[in-house]
């Protein structure tokens, strides 16, 4: 037991790690550390599936709470349970918590400098071209045909000219899923 | 005790707003603003306009800059708890049920249809970027050579490749 919890610890602080690198990473909302996610913890670490991951994508934004945050619970608790999901929890939130601190404390808002300015639109870029990239890797393997394609162009339209919210997008796409499959499976009854 | 009700505020934004930092906004300042009057619309609006560009979810660095404002490092603390810990449990509640409800038929039908629209999210993540931060030709000539370098060089860690796209911001924006 105490063997165990003793290698969920170490495991746990890994997690730490790599999630406070990540958090310190997100500029621009949540959907900016998707590709270093996706690449830390399914290429590298291999601590998720490709699938497990998109699912834990979609289901962290259909939840309350960041994206950041649902994503660091759910590995962490995979990968060694409570004491892992809190602290890759913990990592992921410290950044945020000392870098705000530090401005109120300071009262320096550094974000004026030019300087900071800079680097952080080109992270921004940096992250632009990342979840690009990820994007087209995604759509290559996922086999195209009228079900999945229909559903890309619908949520596409649903984003961008309906403006549409993004929850209500996934779950319109998962109600479609449930429709055709559930038509689909009747049909191979008879 | 000013700290438990910080916890308890945050904690009620963090249960009831899905779709992450952004959505919280108005509803932070209806409450926290408006109704409860702990801090004042100028000083809300000045936290969104850093929290947005700082590193961290929006919603964590607005709950910190918010609890430090009204009761100092405590503050910051308690509140970041309490916007942080809705999620966790939601969370820790689906963790524990995932191996189960995986093997759903339902499950699975649902979620094959949520996967084509995954990437048409991520189109629009990348359009509302480009939309909001990108100020002539430079940031897309940036995004364009970490696409390459991301493509061609897979073993590259994306977050130290996120660290050279800053010094590259720094010496050419």
């Amino acid at each position: 037991m105490t063997g165990s919890k003793f290698s969920n610890l170490i495991k746990g602080l890994k997690l730490f790690s790599i999630f406070f690198c990540i958090g310190l990473f997100t500029i621009g909302g949540g959907y900016a550390m998707i590709p270093a996610m996706r690449n830390i913890i399914v290429q590298r670490e291999k601590y998720l599936s490709e699938d497990e991951f998109l699912e834990m994508f979609a289901i962290s934004q259909i939840t309350p709470g960041p994206i950041a945050v649902n994503m660091a619970t759910f590995i962490g608790y995979m990968q060694g349970g409570i004491i892992c999901s809190t602290l890759a929890t913990l990592g992921v939130v410290l950044p945020s918590l000392i870098i705000i601190t530090l401005i109120s404390i300071f009262f320096l808002d550094f974000t004026r400098f030019t300087v900071v300015q800079k680097l952080f639109t080109g992270i921004l870029a940096g992250i632009a071209g990342e979840i690009a990239y990820l994007t087209f890797d995604l759509a290559k393997k996922i086999k195209i045909n009228l079900f999945t394609g229909g559903i890309f162009i619908i949520s596409l339209a649903a984003l961008f000219i309906l403006k549409i919210n993004p929850i209500c997008v996934i779950i319109i796409g998962g109600a479609i899923g449930i429709i055709v499959k559930g038509m689909l499976h009747k049909d191979d009854g008879h | 005790m000013m700290v438990i009700k910080l916890f308890l505020e945050f904690f009620k934004i963090g249960a009831f707003t899905f779709g992450g930092g952004q959505a919280m906004l108005p509803i932070m300042q209806r409450e926290l603003v408006i109704n409860l009057n702990w801090i004042s619309m100028q000083n809300f609006l000045h936290f969104v306009s850093i929290a947005e560009v700082t590193p961290g979810p929006i919603a964590i660095n607005m709950a910190t800059f918010i609890g430090y404002e009204t009761q100092g490092i405590t503050g910051a603390i308690f509140s970041t708890a309490g916007v942080v810990a809705p999620s966790f449990i939601i969370i820790l509640l689906i963790a524990m049920a995932a191996t189960k409800f995986r093997e759903n038929r339902v499950y699975q039908a649902f979620m094959s249809g949520v996967r084509p629209v995954l990437p048409a999210l991520l189109v629009n993540a990348v359009y509302l970027i480009v939309a909001e931060g990108f100020k002539g030709i430079a940031p897309f000539v940036l995004a364009a050579v970490t696409f390459f370098v991301f493509a061609r060089w897979r073993k590259i860690n994306p977050v130290f490749l996120l660290i050279i796209a800053g010094i590259a911001g720094i010496l050419f924006l």
